[in-house]
């Protein structure tokens, strides 16, 4: 209930007003560290960056902006306050696999990640990144042929990792929110106009994970599910409270594990 | 030059300088000195009035011919009264003279002209064919003695040893004299190289020989400077280490006749070779100190070698050696890492840790209000309540990291009992820079500011930020913890490329007594990064950076890089590396002598690390026979939990002594320390002739030093000392060619100048 209330009140605070309310200062320590830096601020200790990924031509051309930056800055918002010790840059900010800069942000968000027609200077990057400790969530993709072509992809980066279903006593669902049970967080249009939650043929939920050797999760898979959705649309009253919690607290949770462990 | 004037002086006054010292001037007139002073005056007075005429002369000359003149008159004056040296001369074989001859290890050394010097101090005063010591035997009834650590009467012809492990001067000295002390005793003659190593001082003998009136004659053997050795004087190792630690052990090292040349240094590991480094050496004569890195990977107490291999034309090969013995700690250290909010710093800072078996990080990070994430505890309930409450829970750990969490966060108690923790406990605390650390965490005027090594100031900025590039300092460049490659100059070029880091942290300076190890600099901002110092008897280290992750994860960091885990497990080890458990035992050295007392010191606390001094401590030693023997341990009265206590080994090897401590019979604690017992190399280390002390002895006895190659006037001197059964002697002194020599002087002066001014 008081996580509801909290929810409510960020979201109603932060309303629709989009990524035009933040503004980024010009660079002046390099562009990493003044994407972070707002108005003057100093750069804060985590920032929420997305994966600006090369994706596949024609209509879904630009599919890493999917829910882009709504999702974001509403994530940020709800995160201020759930996680409040979380240093967290208060904008949006995307990030390509090949440019140097991605290792500063160890954290990456990438969602319809079977869109993903990765160059080879972004296959190149994204190992570095992982093998040197960065962690990589991804989200909203749906049903058998997405999760091939993502499979596809990732592949190309980390070719002998196995891929695993993550069991419920995994840490990354108790490292801050106890989750009990996974849901399936579906986009805006199907639970709000259609009344359901799958999309394609993706019908049961699923979590895995790409581990290193020491068992430390590098890259962490939502599937048959969009988190990114229930962010950005958390505050309508169609969609239902306990799986915009459970993807915030999933979100929250990824985080605290990528910044722990 | 000295014996030279004392040549001249010998010629010119018919006797010795050291004679005169000896004996006293009297005057034997042969006939009242009434008449002779008479005739002098009268003679005197025909001068005068003879010059006082008026002539040719000016009065100038006058003057100057009449007190040469009268000069020669007082000559003559001086010859007439007849001065006599009075010496007081032994009466042969009435007296006694103890020779303490050295018969330590370094009278092997064969540095006396060719000779070993017990060979030559044996040629000189033992063998009956050597004409001193005939002399000798003719005046003194002789008493000998050897001496090293402690003195012997011995027969002459009984064939020297030398084979005594430590030379103590002053023992030997009172013994003798405790001995002859009751006889007509002229006086003592030490012959040794003065290489002395004992720790107690010579003052107290020499007074009391003194006091006795008993002259000590020194005889130096042995050169004062070595033409070609290698001597590893000094070695400084820990007594104890983790394992796989890197270690920086400095070596101290003087050498002659090698100066320039490059000698490996090796060090062993019972008998295996675990490193060897190349070092040019000092020039002739300057000590100086090298270094040697290695890591000792087996738990368990480890016996230590160093050495230089023996060069070609060595004198002394035995001191180019040093042996330690270390303990190497095996079990897991735990620290506790304390964050206030989610960072980067702790995940790369655990992963950098992860593959160490020595460390155990504790995580505790804050999330929100009273809720926080644990990691790698090791039991269900361990800081279940969050940061430790009591002195017992956080003593537990042996080294503690403050990230960014804010001041107010702790209660004053929690504030008061991490202070403690670095000054009572020992333990280490290392502050990391943060939004909420320093002075920007509020940690200005609080008990944990006061452990710092760096000042805060009372301003909380939470605008400011700087981007520095961080670079050691030449302090820094030297420590082992900052070794984040394998050579030093590979370690140098390394820090030069590392990318730049942030701080949030405006760190005031260094206290006295501190030392930086890193600055930082970079738009406009200079300051120290990384700074530590000993308080109390622990350790604090201050970090004022934010994101050493970055030595991670930055793009320009190669994948293979292992800078950063390297710093850190350095950086960590080093917190936990001296803090001290809660018994501590030590001795005064990790080596000793077969028979030589070994003495044990305990340091006993309890829980919460507050000293005990009602405790009952028992020390277990295991020799290495396996056999077992208990020595209790008393409470030294004078310091609080110490206790002391000592026993007495007879075999060599290794000692392992493990110092139980128990309250009301129940055991709380016990650690273990370990001594070598072997026999002693020390009388090589410092062998050369120290003419000095011996110098020293002589004179504050009223005796004299010889060289061993000139002691021609040594029988005449200690036949002269006054003490024992003497008759007086008398010598004449009117015949000195002084006086002679300052007649004929002034006569030849009168007629060049008469001849010069035309007065004859």
């Amino acid at each position: 209930m008081r996580l509801l209330l909290v929810l409510l009140s960020a979201l109603a605070t932060l309303g629709l007003r989009g990524h035009a309310a933040v503004s980024v200062s010009p660079p002046a320590r390099g562009p990493a560290l003044a994407a972070t830096a707002a108005n003057g601020e100093r750069p804060r200790g985590f920032t929420f960056a997305r994966a600006e990924y090369s994706g596949t031509q024609g209509w879904r051309r630009g599919a890493w902006a999917t829910d882009y930056p709504k999702a974001d800055l509403q994530f940020i918002t709800v995160a201020r306050r759930l996680l409040p010790t979380l240093d967290i840059y208060g904008a949006e900010h995307t990030v390509r696999f090949d440019e140097p800069s991605l290792r500063r942000f160890p954290f990456v968000y990438a969602v319809e990640v079977a869109h993903m027609e990765l160059s080879e200077a972004e296959v190149a990057g994204l190992r570095d990144y992982l093998l040197a400790g960065g962690f990589l969530f991804v989200d909203d993709f749906w049903g058998t042929a997405e999760w091939a072509a993502f499979e596809r992809q990732i592949r190309r980066v980390l070719p002998d990792r196995p891929i695993e279903d993550l069991p419920q006593d995994h840490p990354v669902f108790r490292t801050y929110y106890d989750i009990a049970r996974i849901h399936q967080v579906p986009s805006i249009d199907n639970i709000c106009r259609r009344g359901r939650t799958w999309e394609r043929d993706g019908y049961e939920p699923a979590v895995r994970g790409i581990s290193d050797d020491a068992g430390r999760l590098m890259v962490l898979i939502s599937w048959n599910s969009d988190l990114g959705d229930a962010w950005e649309w958390a505050e309508q009253p169609c969609y239902p409270l306990e799986l915009s919690t459970f993807a915030f607290q999933l979100g929250l949770n990824a985080i605290v594990y990528a910044m722990s462990r | 030059m000295a014996t030279f004037l004392d040549a001249v002086l010998a010629f010119l006054f018919k006797y010795r300088p050291a004679l005169f010292a000896q004996g006293r001037l009297a005057w034997r007139p042969p006939v009242a000195p009434e008449w002779i002073a008479l005739a002098l005056l009268l003679a005197a007075a025909l001068v005068v009035f003879t010059y006082a005429r008026a002539g040719r002369a000016r009065p100038r000359d006058r003057m100057l011919l009449a007190t040469l003149r009268l000069g020669i008159l007082a000559l003559v004056g001086f010859a007439l009264l007849r001065p006599t040296l009075l010496l007081s001369t032994v009466v042969p074989q009435q007296n006694y003279l103890g020779i303490l001859i050295d018969d330590s290890r370094s009278m092997r050394i064969a540095d006396a002209d060719g000779r070993a010097r017990g060979e030559q101090a044996a040629a000189a005063f033992s063998d009956p064919s050597s004409a001193l010591a005939r002399a000798l035997a003719e005046s003194f009834q002789l008493r000998y003695f050897r001496f090293a650590d402690r003195a012997r009467r011995a027969d002459p012809a009984e064939a020297h040893g030398f084979d005594g492990a430590a030379t103590r001067v002053a023992p030997a000295l009172e013994a003798v004299r405790a001995e002859l002390g009751s006889l007509p005793l002229s006086g003592l003659l030490l012959v040794s190289d003065g290489a002395d190593n004992a720790a107690a001082g010579l003052s107290e003998t020499l007074l009391s020989l003194r006091a006795a009136g008993i002259p000590v004659f020194t005889v130096g053997v042995g050169a004062e400077r070595f033409q070609r050795d290698i001597e590893l004087s000094r070695v400084g190792v820990p007594r104890s280490a983790l394992r796989g630690s890197a270690l920086v052990v400095d070596l101290m090292i003087a050498q002659n006749g090698y100066a320039g040349r490059e000698v490996p240094v090796q060090v062993e590991d019972g008998g295996r070779l675990i490193a060897a480094e190349t070092v040019k050496l000092p020039r002739d004569g300057e000590p100086s100190a090298v270094r040697v890195h290695f890591t000792l990977e087996e738990p368990g107490a480890r016996r230590l070698r160093f050495r230089i291999p023996p060069q070609d034309g060595e004198l002394i090969a035995e001191n180019n050696q040093q042996e330690a013995v270390i303990l190497v700690r095996g079990a897991r250290e735990k620290i506790l890492y304390f964050e206030g909010e989610p960072r980067w710093e702790l995940k790369y800072l655990r992963r950098a840790v992860a593959q160490d078996s020595s460390l155990q990080v504790v995580a505790l990070q804050r999330t929100a209000d009273n809720k926080f994430l644990r990691l790698d505890v090791d039991s269900a309930g361990e800081l279940y309540g969050g940061f430790p409450q009591t002195r017992e829970e956080l003593f537990a750990y042996r080294a503690l990291v403050l990230g960014s969490v804010e001041a107010s966060f702790f209660t004053h108690d929690q504030l008061q009992m991490i202070a403690d923790f670095v000054a009572e406990r020992g333990g280490g605390l290392l502050l990391l820079g943060g939004r909420a650390a320093f002075a920007e965490g509020g940690y200005a005027g609080t008990p944990v500011a006061e452990v710092l090594p760096v000042t805060l100031g009372n301003s909380r900025d939470t605008t400011f930020f700087a981007e520095l590039e961080v670079r050691p300092t030449r302090a820094g460049l030297a420590h082992a913890a900052l070794r984040v490659a394998d050579s030093a100059p590979d370690t140098e070029r390394r820090w030069a490329t590392l990318p730049p880091l942030t701080t949030v942290n405006r760190v005031g300076r260094v206290k006295p007594g501190a030392t930086t190890l890193l600055n930082g600099s970079g738009e406009g901002v200079s300051q120290p990064v990384l700074a530590f110092h000993r308080y109390g008897r622990g350790l604090a280290l201050a970090l004022a950076v934010q994101d050493t992750w970055l030595w991670q994860m930055h793009a320009d960091m190669p994948l293979e890089d292992q800078t950063h885990e390297r710093l850190w497990r350095q950086l960590l080890r080093w917190l936990v590396s001296d803090v001290p458990e809660r018994v501590v035992a030590s001795t005064a050295a990790d080596h000793a002598a077969p028979g030589e007392p070994v003495h044990i010191t305990a340091v006993v606390a309890d829980e919460r690390y507050l000293r005990v001094n009602d405790g009952r401590v028992v020390a277990e030693v295991t020799t290495p026979l396996g056999e077992s023997l208990e020595v209790p341990l008393d409470w030294s009265l004078t310091s609080d939990g110490e206790y002391r206590g000592s026993f007495t080994p007879a075999e060599p090897g290794l000692h392992e002594i493990r110092v139980h401590a128990a309250r009301e019979d129940v055991e709380h604690a016990s650690a273990p320390t370990y001594v070598q017992v072997s026999e002693s190399s020390a009388e090589f280390y410092g062998a050369q002739r120290r003419t000095p002390l011996l110098k020293r002895i002589a004179e504050e006895t009223g005796g004299r030093y010889y060289d061993a190659s000139a002691l021609g006037t040594l029988h005449e001197d200690l036949a002269h000392t006054g003490r024992g059964v003497t008759i007086q002697e008398e010598r004449e002194l009117w015949d000195m060619p002084i006086v002679l020599v300052l007649a004929l002087v002034m006569l030849a002066g009168e007629w060049v100048y008469r001849r010069r001014r035309a007065l004859a």
